[in-house]
C-alpha cells in the first residue's frame, strides 16, 4: 500500500492552473523527492495532499485512503514558510504543537527532551522562539514535525539555514525515519541532497509532471553518450565508434556515435592493450538534468 | 473535541496570563478607585471640625439637641448657640468658631441668614447648619412627614402607551444594563482585538499552515472564539466583581443605595444576550483577522461591527420616553444593537415575549453564522500572505475551499 497515491490532480486559482494532471506514488520506507522550479506547483500539490485545498479533479489517497482528521495525527509537515509562535518559550510552543497531534503530555515531554538533546537545544528550551537563531528555529520546526512519530513526513527545504553539522544530523534523522518504514516526501532545491537521500523523485514544472521515477534510472536515461576513461598509457587518436576524443592529462572523455555501445568500446580498449585505471559511463548530475528538463530541452515522464 | 479543547486552553492561557490583559483587567477598577480616592481626599482637605456659631433672632431653633445625620466618614461640626451678635463676633475673632450665622428676625418671611466669618466657613459646616435649620423648622411635624420631606417623592415614569415604567427606587434596572453594556462593549473591543491580532500574527509567522495540518479550520476557529469569549467573560466577571464589591460598600455607606432594588431576571436577560453577541462579534473579528494583512486595516474594518454596539446609547432618550416605538423595537431585534437595547427596554416597558424570543433567536443564528463565516474566511485567508481577501470571495468562493 503506497503512503501517497496522487492520480491526475488538477487545481486552478482563478485563471491560473497551478497543478495540471500530476500523478505519483510514494511508498512506505522511501525518501521521495518532490522537485520543481519556483512556482511549479509543488506547494499546491502538497497542500492538496494535506487536504488544505481540495483538488478540482483527480484523486489523492493518503495512508491507504482519503484524508481524514484522524490521519492528520500520522502526518508530519514542515512547510517552506516556517511557522512557530514567536512570543512564547520554545518548550511551550513544541508542547502545544505536539498536543494538537493528539499526543499526551508525558509522551510529549519525554520525546521533546530526547529531540532537544539531539539537536543541542536543551539550554534554549526556556527562551522565546524569537530569541533563537534561524538555524535553531529550523531545528525546532523539525522537532515539531517529527515529535509525534508520523508515518508520513512531508518536508520542504529541511536543510535551509543549517550548518554542516546540523545538516548531517538531519540527514541521519531522515535516513533513520526511512529505515523505520516511514514515507518521506522531501522538497528541496539542493540536488546533491536529493541524489544522496532520495530513492525516487517527481519533477513538476508549470503544474505538470515532467520527470518521474527511480533516480538511478533517470540519471541513466539522461546519460550523455560519453565515456570517461583514466589511463597512464598513451591513448590512441582514433577509437572505433567514437566521434571525438578529448584528453585532459590522464583523463580522456570519449563522445560516442549514436549507435555505439559503451561495452564494445571498453572491449576494444582492453583488447588494444591499454591499461585502464578507471572506466565509467559519464552520468549527468541531477542539477544538470533539472536544468535541461526545466529549460525545456527534454521531457521524460 | 480534544484538540478543540487544547486550542481553547492554549488560547485562553496565552491571553489571560499576558501583562496587557492583567493591565486591562485591573486598570479600570484602579482608575475608578483612584477617582474615588481623589474625591475623598478633596473632601478631607476641605473638611473642618471647628465649631460654627449661630444667633437665632427669629426664634426658629426650637431644639438645640437635634442630632444631625452623620456623614460617611466625617462627623457633623458642633453648632454653638450665641445669645447676641457681639459675643459671637468675639468668639470668631478669638478663632474658637469658624464663623457665626445670624438668623434674621424675619427669617420665616425673607429666608435671610447672614454669615460673619474671617473668610468663609467650610462646606461641611455650611451643610450641617442648613440641615440643622431644616430639622428645627420641621420639629413640629410628625416623623413620617419629616422623613417624606427629606427622602423626596418616589417618582415612577410611565411611558406614553401606559406600560411600565421607570422608578427612582429601581434606578439599578437602568444603570446596570447600561453599565454592563458599556463594559461588554469595552470588553468586546479589547478581547476581539486580541483575537484579531492573534490571527494576524499566525498568518504573519506562518503558524497557520502548521496548525491546519493538525486540526480542522472550523475546530480551530471555534476553539479560538470560545477562548476569546472566556477571556472576555473573565474580564467582565472581574469587573462585575469589583462593581458588586463597590455596590456593597456603597450600600453600607449610603442609605439611598441600600434602598435600591434590582431584578435578577433582567441581569439573566443581559447575560443571555451577551453570550451569543460575544460569539458573533468574536467570529466576525476572526473573519476580519483571517482576511486582512495589516493590523491597522483590520482594526478599521472591525469598527464596522463594534461601532453599532454603541448606537443604543445615543438613543437613550427615545428609548426611555417611547420604548415601543418602531425604531427602538428595530434596535432591540437587530443583532448588533439588541444586546444593549433589549435590557434597557425591559427596564422601561413590558417587552412582548415574542420580541424577546426573536431577538435571542436572531442573535444565536448570527453567532452560528459568524462562526461559519470565520471558518470560510480562515480557509481562504490563512495562506494568502500579503493579499487582502475580499468579502465577496468569502461569500462566493468560500465553499470551493472546503
Amino acid at each position: 500500500m503506497p503512503a501517497i497515491h496522487v492520480n491526475e490532480i488538477t487545481k486552478s486559482f482563478g485563471s491560473i492552473k497551478a497543478v495540471n494532471g500530476v500523478s505519483f506514488e510514494v511508498q512506505q520506507g522511501e525518501i521521495f523527492g518532490l522537485l520543481g522550479p519556483n512556482g511549479a506547483g509543488k506547494t499546491t500539490s502538497i497542500r492538496m495532499i494535506l487536504d488544505i485545498f481540495k483538488p478540482d479533479s483527480g484523486s489523492i489517497s493518503v495512508l491507504g485512503g482519503a484524508m481524514s482528521e484522524d490521519k492528520k495525527d500520522k502526518i508530519g509537515y514542515l512547510p517552506e514558510e516556517r511557522g512557530l509562535y514567536q512570543d512564547i518559550p520554545l518548550e511551550r510552543c513544541l508542547i502545544y504543537l505536539a498536543s494538537l497531534k493528539g499526543m499526551e503530555m508525558n509522551v510529549i515531554k519525554k520525546r521533546m527532551n530526547e529531540y532537544l538533546e539531539r539537536f543541542d537545544l536543551v539550554l534554549s528550551r526556556k527562551k522565546k522562539v524569537k530569541e533563537l537563531s534561524k538555524g535553531m528555529q529550523q531545528k525546532a520546526q523539525l522537532i515539531s514535525t517529527l515529535i509525534h512519530e508520523p508515518d508520513l513526513i512531508i518536508i520542504d527545504e529541511p536543510f535551509s539555514a543549517l550548518d554542516p553539522v546540523n545538516t548531517q544530523i538531519v540527514r541521519e534523522l531522515l535516513m533513520e525515519q526511512r529505515d523505520k518504514g516511514k514515507a518521506i516526501v522531501m522538497c528541496t532545491h539542493q540536488m546533491h541532497q536529493v541524489e544522496e537521500l532520495c530513492d525516487r523523485l517527481v519533477l513538476i514544472d508549470k503544474g505538470k509532471t515532467v520527470l518521474y521515477g527511480n533516480i538511478h534510472d533517470i540519471r541513466r536515461q539522461f546519460a550523455k553518450r560519453e565515456i570517461s576513461v583514466w589511463s597512464l598509457d598513451e591513448f590512441p587518436s582514433h577509437v572505433f565508434g567514437v566521434k571525438e576524443i578529448i584528453q585532459e592529462n590522464h583523463e580522456i572523455r570519449l563522445r560516442l556515435d549514436a549507435t555505439t555501445n559503451p561495452q564494445d568500446v571498453l572491449k576494444d580498449l582492453v583488447n588494444s592493450g591499454i591499461k585502464l585505471e578507471r572506466f565509467e559511463i559519464a552520468m549527468p548530475t541531477l542539477d544538470e538534468i533539472f536544468i535541461r528538463v526545466v529549460q525545456g530541452e527534454e521531457m521524460h515522464v | 473535541m480534544k484538540k478543540l479543547l487544547r486550542v481553547f486552553k492554549y488560547e485562553y492561557s496565552r491571553h489571560v496570563f499576558r501583562k496587557r490583559f492583567i493591565f486591562a483587567l485591573l486598570g479600570m477598577p484602579f482608575i475608578l478607585i483612584l477617582i474615588a480616592a481623589f474625591g475623598f481626599i478633596s473632601i478631607a482637605i476641605q473638611y473642618k471640625d471647628t465649631p460654627v456659631g449661630y444667633v437665632d433672632n427669629a426664634g426658629v431653633i426650637v431644639d438645640e439637641t437635634i442630632i444631625l445625620p452623620s456623614g460617611w466618614f466625617f462627623k457633623p461640626v458642633e453648632l454653638i448657640r450665641f445669645n447676641d451678635e457681639s459675643t459671637a463676633r468675639l468668639a470668631v475673632d478669638q478663632g474658637t468658631i469658624q464663623g457665626v450665622y445670624i438668623i434674621d428676625e424675619n427669617y420665616i418671611d425673607t429666608g435671610n441668614v447672614h454669615l460673619i466669618a474671617p473668610k468663609t466657613v467650610s462646606s461641611n459646616a455650611q451643610s450641617d447648619f442648613q440641615d440643622f435649620l431644616q430639622l428645627n423648622l420641621l420639629a413640629t411635624q410628625s416623623q413620617d412627614r419629616v422623613d417624606r420631606l427629606l427622602d423626596g417623592p418616589k417618582i415612577e415614569i410611565f411611558s406614553i402607551d401606559g406600560s411600565r415604567h421607570a422608578s427612582s427606587q429601581r434606578i439599578l434596572d437602568i444603570v446596570i444594563p447600561i453599565a454592563v453594556g458599556v463594559l461588554f462593549m469595552v470588553m468586546v473591543n479589547i478581547t476581539g482585538g486580541y483575537l484579531l491580532q492573534a490571527l494576524l500574527e499566525e498568518k504573519e509567522n506562518r503558524t497557520m499552515e502548521i496548525i491546519v495540518t493538525s486540526i480542522s479550520p472550523n475546530q480551530l476557529m471555534i476553539g479560538k472564539t470560545l477562548a476569546d469569549m472566556c477571556v472576555g467573560l473573565t474580564q467582565l466577571a472581574a469587573w462585575l466583581g469589583f462593581g458588586i464589591l463597590g455596590l456593597a460598600v456603597a450600600k453600607v455607606l449610603s442609605p439611598w443605595v441600600a434602598g435600591q432594588q434590582y431584578s435578577l431576571g433582567n441581569l439573566g436577560l443581559v447575560m443571555a444576550l451577551i453570550f451569543p453577541a460575544f460569539i458573533m462579534i468574536a467570529g466576525l473579528m476572526a473573519a476580519v483577522g483571517a482576511m486582512m494583512t495589516e493590523g491597522q486595516e483590520a482594526q478599521q474594518m472591525a469598527t464596522i461591527f463594534t461601532l453599532p454596539l454603541f448606537v443604543p446609547l445615543w438613543f437613550v432618550g427615545p428609548l426611555m420616553t417611547n420604548p415601543n416605538s418602531p425604531l427602538v423595537i428595530g434596535m432591540s431585534l437587530f443583532p448588533l444593537t439588541s444586546p444593549m437595547t433589549m435590557p434597557l427596554r425591559t427596564a422601561f416597558t413590558t417587552v412582548p415575549t415574542w420580541q424577546l424570543a426573536i431577538s435571542l433567536v436572531i442573535l444565536y443564528l448570527c453567532a452560528a453564522g459568524a462562526l461559519i463565516l470565520a471558518g470560510r474566511a480562515f480557509r481562504i485567508g490563512m495562506l494568502q500572505y500579503g493579499r487582502r481577501v475580499k468579502w465577496r470571495e468569502v461569500f462566493q468562493r468560500g465553499k470551493s475551499y472546503e
